[in-house]
């Protein structure tokens, strides 16, 4: 059933979908073509070229049918947790308990983008004083005012504290127009000093044990809100089995990344891998089918590596990107320019390790929390993230800016400094906005240029 | 050979100066101006002009420490350019953003006592209670003193927002030469960004609890939520009988800016709503045009 590898418009995929049905492939209840989606509002899926499995296509209609699932998670009777500015935390607890439900409001920045700027979210953001000089991620106001593209939900929690200020603002608009949140502390981390405990974190960063007993006290205040929400209590035995599906999810990832980001030949598209890897932080209203989708995913992209085929030629510019875009268009452009995805840092590389499970389940949980690579200093990111190019073998880093995003005004020079000084690497800083269309030209000079320079520096 | 500097810059609202004076060091609130010649911080799109100001002029001086805070996230960032840009040591002290848990206030607490013990790293000494006790009495004076309510023709304005550089001080002039007088100033290096005034036999109990509580009750837009800023605001707005609100940010301060819509919405005054880069020269000429119409208007 499955065909060579290749990059496919959306009418194509109508084409691929019918051959696909008629050669027998089943779907889940959420499958369907694609195209269907851009009757809901989905325009940018008209610009956009996808991976033909059938995998990628279930990953498509799994995050495009987010809002169904999560109305009808509250038809059932299930609790609705928005989990704001929580890079995968709060979800593996609210995923604990079987009656509750978390979804990512933050996500609602990619809604400019996937709806080409029709809804009016930003302009609703405007109008409440929250401007462009604010992250996309502004967006999310405005859904939650018009509650067109998700249901509100019966608990809001948002971490703060050493984490971007436009985001902290945004929240606080929200909480200032009626909406109760729950506030939880996460400190900036920082080594122990001299007397103090310290504790290696997941992925290799430390932080003193004095900061995981705070975030811990801070987890149990949200834990105590989710047993109140779900009136059952979340016991040590029902979290550490949460954690175990979190962290199948996370080990799915990590093979799915290292297969796409190591193989001979590019298995998966940047754009669905990028896709991939945000299911990790909140599971897409269901971890259960989240697990599934990855499984498939994996296995194509196996069957691909295995089989020796794959997109992009094999001589494509390696790539490692660091933050996620507001525009997806951005991912087909980086492999329209010759470049190949070799290593990602959308921002929550720690949701991508997986949570301990020899230490008791809420100190696993806060030392993931203070390992987030955005609550520590940027030196440390930078470190991680090379770390991460020698893993994977990246030639060149991309930096891409979230226009009015606070952490970025700074990061992305000391991130390309520590690159060039550790390996010499070629690093280009961009900015994506939600529709890159007015801008595409000079980006893909930008971007052209970026993947000459790494194959000059393979001649030399 | 000049004497080592015993001064310790700073400019955060939340950092204690009297802790600072009761090691035996000199505390310095650094107001900054905006310079040209970069030091460690360069101009760069999206940096906060008062962050950017703060981190030039305190590698600049010849300081024994610099205390940044997480107060925002583009000073906590700053600290990063700090640290690696100057010989100068250079602390980052975490401020809590939530305040109504006891978590969060002890957290504060001890964050004040590791400040402590980067002093002594310093060269200061650990102070006793008594010592400490002693500073904050000779110090009472840097809290935040009532206002006397004042009776003339001029219009009772209210400056809200965050840091002021010192040439941002010129607003100040531009709304008195309009007719206004300045009732009530909220900015975070004005009334707004000062402790409340001692509590004399919590003092003399455990002057250091004291200290961290009379510091983290300092209202901001930054805290989480942050009812307290408003619940200061109302008051003060009602005790000076203010006419209108003066609001002021800097561009790229998220903090500040998303609370002018709020504030509007809320205050139930005329709101002007002023930003400004921190850098441009000719933001003056436009000032003066914009405060005088405002003043017009409440005239």
């Amino acid at each position: 059933m499955n065909a060579e590898p290749r990059k496919i418009n959306l009418e194509q995929w109508d084409r691929e979908y019918a051959r696909l049905r008629a050669a027998g492939m089943t779907e889940p209840v959420y499958g369907g073509p694609l195209s269907r989606h851009v009757a809901d509002g989905d325009t940018r899926l008209l610009k956009l070229r996808y991976d033909n499995s059938p995998a990628a296509l279930r990953l498509w209609n799994f995050l495009l049918t987010e809002e169904d699932r999560l109305r009808a998670a509250r038809d059932d009777g299930k609790k609705l947790v928005g989990a704001m500015k929580d890079l995968g935390t709060v979800p593996v607890m609210a995923y604990s308990l079987d009656n509750l439900v978390a979804f990512y409001p933050d996500g609602a920045w990619w809604i400019p983008c996937v709806m080409e700027l029709n809804t009016g979210l930003l302009q609703i953001a405007d109008s409440l004083g929250i401007d462009e000089s604010f992250c996309p991620v502004r967006a999310m106001l405005g859904a939650f005012i018009t509650e067109a593209h998700f249901p509100l939900p019966d608990l809001l929690t948002c971490s703060v504290g050493a984490t971007c200020d436009d985001f902290s603002a945004i929240a606080q608009r929200l909480n200032g127009l009626g909406h109760p949140i729950l506030w939880w502390e996460i400190p900036h981390r920082r080594p122990a000093e001299n007397g103090e405990q310290a504790v290696t974190l997941p992925g290799g960063f430390s932080a003193p044990q004095s900061q995981i007993d705070f975030v811990r006290s801070e987890l149990s205040r949200v834990k105590a809100a989710l047993e109140e929400l779900a009136s059952r209590s979340l016991d040590d035995d029902t979290l550490a089995a949460g954690i175990a599906k979190a962290n199948l999810v996370r080990e799915l990832l990590a093979q799915l990344r290292h297969l796409a980001f190591t193989a001979p030949l590019c298995p998966m598209p940047a754009l669905e891998m990028l896709i991939a890897e945000m299911l990790a932080i909140h599971f897409c209203s269901d971890q259960d089918e989240t697990i599934l989708v990855l499984t498939d995913l994996l296995a194509e992209v196996t069957r691909r590596v295995a089989a020796g085929t794959g997109h992009l030629p094999a001589d494509a510019a390696r790539i490692f990107w660091v933050n996620p875009v507001a525009d997806l268009q951005a991912m087909n452009l980086l492999e329209d320019c010759g470049g190949r995805m070799c290593g990602t840092e959308y921002l929550f590389a720690h949701a991508l390790d997986p949570i301990p499970t020899t230490i008791p389940t809420m100190e696993a949980l806060a030392q993931m929390a203070l390992a987030d690579p955005m609550v520590g200093s940027a030196f440390d990111r930078a470190a991680r993230i090379v770390a991460d190019i020698r893993r994977f073998g990246a030639e060149a880093v991309i930096v891409s800016r979230i226009p009015g995003a606070s952490h970025c005004a700074l990061e992305g020079e000391i991130i390309g400094q520590v690159v060039r000084e550790t390996y010499g690497l070629p690093v280009l800083e961009i900015e994506v906005p939600s529709i890159t269309d007015a801008t595409q030209a000079t980006l893909r000079t930008r971007l052209e240029a970026l993947v000459e320079t790494v194959k000059d520096r393979r001649e030399r | 050979m000049t004497e080592p500097s015993r001064t310790i810059v700073y400019t955060c609202p939340y950092v204690p100066a009297e802790w600072i004076a009761a090691h035996g060091l000199q505390p310095r609130r650094l107001i900054p101006l905006p310079t040209d010649g970069a030091t460690v911080a360069p101009r760069v799109e999206g940096l906060c002009p008062y962050a950017r100001a703060f981190a030039n002029d305190a590698a600049a001086e010849n300081a024994a420490g610099i205390v940044v805070t997480t107060l925002c996230d583009q000073m906590r960032r700053v600290y990063d350019l700090l640290a690696r840009g100057t010989r100068t040591p250079t602390f980052l002290l975490n401020v809590p953003k939530t305040w109504q848990t006891v978590a969060a206030q002890r957290m504060y607490l001890e964050e004040l006592k590791r400040l402590g013990r980067f002093l002594v790293r310093l060269g200061g000494h650990a102070p006793s209670y008594n010592e400490l006790a002693e500073t904050m009495t000779q110090h009472v004076g840097w809290a935040a003193s009532a206002i006397s309510p004042v009776h003339d023709a001029s219009v009772p304005i209210a400056v809200v927002g965050g840091p002021l550089m010192q040439r941002d001080r010129i607003l100040f002039d531009l709304i008195e030469e309009s007719g206004g007088r300045i009732a009530l100033d909220a900015t975070e290096t004005g009334r707004r960004g000062q402790r409340r005034a001692f509590d004399r036999r919590r003092l003399t109990e455990n002057p250091l609890m004291e200290l961290a509580d009379a510091y983290f009750s300092i209202p901001d837009a930054s805290r989480r939520p942050n009812s307290e800023l408003y619940s200061w605001l109302k008051n003060e707005l009602t005790q000076t009988g203010v006419r209108g609100v003066v609001f002021h940010h800097y561009v790229w301060c998220d903090a500040w800016r998303a609370e002018l819509a709020r504030l509007k919405e809320w205050v139930g005054l005329p709101v002007l709503g002023l930003d400004s880069d921190g850098h441009d020269e000719t933001d003056v000429a436009r000032l003066r045009t914009r405060i005088r119409a405002f003043l017009e208007m409440l005239q």
